[in-house]
């Protein structure tokens, strides 16, 4: 395991911890403790990451943000595995024009810029639930997939021991699910770890702009808006979820290497 | 005895989008007998792989049987039946084995997995049993310690070990009629005889039939009943073992022959017979070896011969044989058709020749 992978575990290890366990033991995010004395706090023990204008704990914030950050990242990229998946297979093993149809919406949706068509969506939903958000991002995230998946299947389909299962009588079905599928799992793995950094910049990129998780809930790219107007007096509100978001991008951009060195030995 | 497998008017066709289609299996008809192992020999594109892959139904996109064709197995024409038909047949009644055994094994998949899914594939059984019987088929096909091999990946397995266990796995719907296509091309000579010896105890034990598709006559000798030579889509000669490597009685058998190395006797150059098959869309007009036979005669370039009675359940197909009084032979290779001129030989000493040509004799209760 090299210095990287290790700095990757590490720093999962402590958003993990920070998304799982720091909500039970920090204090409500949403409780506005004294406005009159107690907004843009610095940091003190009292408040580990200071207060925000509202007088608001940015410490619970950020875990809680963490929460939410890191589900929608994680939903939205099993969304979008599951989907290319999906399709991808069937891109792959069909024949004639069903495939040929695939393709060609694989190639749309990787033409088309995903952030365009997310604003679009979600300006035209409106008020979105997290869920919802999740399953939009996810929705838009499955080409990238596909096309993936499609040229593994591709690869693997005349393989003779797709023949050979073929010829002692197993089912098409069978034979993708249980011949092709795990076979071609490995760069899906490294893409699917990678795309959750894409998703969490994406997710605090839309809510950043306005179009995320609506307030008072935290997320990171939430708070980054909200601590923009006071960033020259208070700089600690845009460090916490700025710096979050570095760390998470980090881990799971070192955990995709790691699986890639891991999985694809000969892929440069 | 009805035969298991009668193959009559075998013919394969590819269609093309542009000019006609190419027939590259050509009018094969041959039987097999349950617990018979019958070899069907011929060099690279020849149509061997095609006529076995067309036994199950397995020929590949574009390949197309001819509506003469009747592949009768048990009585019933598989050369008809629908794919869902034909897949109740595959790995149950007709199995295959393929050339290369590592990449017929699936590499994501622990072996024993591979062969219980086979195993439940075919029966209804539990996913423990499954495995346990799993266990006693690769000790059935010789692998030690079963136990521990079963949650081997095929990487952590030898080549002949892999083959074993593919052998397993074809084992495991309990076919009659194992199709095994170049089964020890890719392994050294050792694990060569003892991969046939594994199919040879099989065929014994478990009564099952064998094709066995090879370009090597060398491991025919003693390991089949009858030979079927296939020449560029068509049937050469087709005898007993013993009669064949005795006297065999078409130009290109003997080619065959002659190009298998030995191990006493001179150290020269190995002969070979000259030129290459041809691809299907260029096949000559009349007897399709004459650009590379050593002994042609005028009618040879014009038709295409019959396949004849030689003797006894020996038959070939070519016109030297027939050739008129004082008629010559031309073409390349005069030193192959000074080993030529024919005639009957007894019983007795046709044994002894065909031990001499590497064929060793099975004396075995049948």
């Amino acid at each position: 395991m090299t210095t990287q992978t290790k700095f990757g575990l590490g720093l999962l290890a402590l958003l993990t911890l920070l998304a799982v366990v720091g909500p039970l033991v920090a204090a409500d995010p949403n409780a506005q403790r004294d406005l009159l004395n107690g907004t843009l706090q610095p940091p003190s023990l009292a408040h580990l990451l200071g207060t925000d204008e509202f007088s608001r704990d940015v410490f619970s914030r950020l875990a809680s943000g963490a929460r939410i950050s890191l589900g929608v990242a994680v939903v939205a990229v099993a969304v979008a595995a599951f989907l290319g998946m999906v399709i991808g297979l069937a891109a792959g093993a069909s024949d004639g024009g069903l495939s040929g149809l695939l393709r060609r919406c694989i190639d749309i949706g990787l033409a088309v810029p995903r952030i365009v068509v997310l604003l679009v969506l979600l300006s035209a939903i409106g008020t979105v639930p997290m869920w919802l958000f999740a399953l939009v991002l996810g929705a838009t995230g499955w080409p990238a997939m596909a096309r993936l998946i499609r040229g593994e299947t591709l690869r693997l389909r005349h393989a003779q021991f797709v023949a050979a299962a073929r010829a002692l009588g197993a089912p098409e079905v069978r034979i993708l699910w249980r011949e092709i599928l795990p076979g071609a799992l490995p760069p899906v793995l490294v893409a699917a770890t990678l795309g959750v950094a894409d998703a969490m910049l994406l997710e605090a990129g839309l809510s950043f702009l306005g179009l995320g998780a609506p307030p008072p809930a935290a997320s990171w790219g939430g708070m980054l808006l909200e601590s923009r107007s006071v960033m020259a007096v208070a700089p600690w509100l845009v460090l916490a979820p700025g710096l979050a978001l570095v760390a998470a991008t980090s881990a799971a951009t070192l955990l995709g290497d790691a699986l890639r060195r891991r999985l694809q030995p000969d892929a440069k | 005895m009805t035969p298991l497998l009668e193959v009559t008017d075998l013919r394969i066709t590819f269609r093309r989008d542009s000019g006609p289609p190419i027939v590259a299996v050509d009018g094969v008809s041959f039987t097999v007998s349950a617990g018979e192992v019958v070899a069907l020999v011929g060099e690279s594109g020849c149509g061997k792989t095609l006529t076995g892959l067309a036994l199950p139904g397995l020929l590949p996109p574009g390949a197309e049987l001819d509506a003469t064709t009747h592949i009768r197995f048990n009585g019933t024409d598989l050369a008809g039946l629908s794919e869902d038909a034909l897949r109740g047949y595959r790995g149950r009644r007709i199995a295959m084995i393929f050339q290369d055994p590592l990449t017929s094994l699936n590499p994501v998949m622990r072996v024993g997995t591979q062969i219980a899914e086979a195993i439940r594939a075919h029966q209804q059984v539990s996913r423990g049993e499954a495995r346990q019987r799993a266990i006693a088929l690769l000790g059935e096909v010789g692998i030690a310690d079963p136990e521990e091999r079963v949650d081997s990946y095929p990487h952590q397995l030898s080549g002949g070990m892999r083959q074993r266990v593919m052998i397993a796995i074809a084992l495991a719907g309990e076919p009659e009629l194992l199709v095994a296509d170049e089964p020890t091309t890719a392994l050294d000579v050792t694990v060569q005889a003892q991969i046939l010896e594994l199919l040879d105890r099989l065929r014994v034990s478990r009564r099952m039939a064998v094709l066995l598709i090879t370009h090597d006559l060398g491991i025919v000798a003693g390991r089949a009943d009858r030979v079927i030579v296939m020449y560029a889509g068509r049937i050469a000669e087709t005898a007993t073992t013993v009669a064949l490597f005795a006297t065999p009685a078409h130009p290109y058998t003997r080619g065959l022959f002659a190009s298998i190395p030995r191990i006493e006797g001179s150290s020269g150059r190995l002969p070979s017979i000259p030129g290459t098959v041809p691809r299907p869309d260029q096949w000559p007009i009349g007897c399709r070896f004459h650009p590379r036979c050593p002994v042609v005669i005028a009618n040879c370039r014009e038709v295409q011969p019959p396949l004849e009675a030689v003797a006894t359940s020996h038959l070939a197909a070519c016109w030297w044989r027939r050739r008129r009084p004082g008629e010559h032979a031309t073409g390349p290779g005069r030193r192959a058709r000074q080993a030529l001129p024919r005639r009957r030989i007894p019983q007795r000493q046709c044994a002894r020749r065909a031990r001499r040509r590497g064929c060793l004799l099975r004396h075995r209760s049948r």
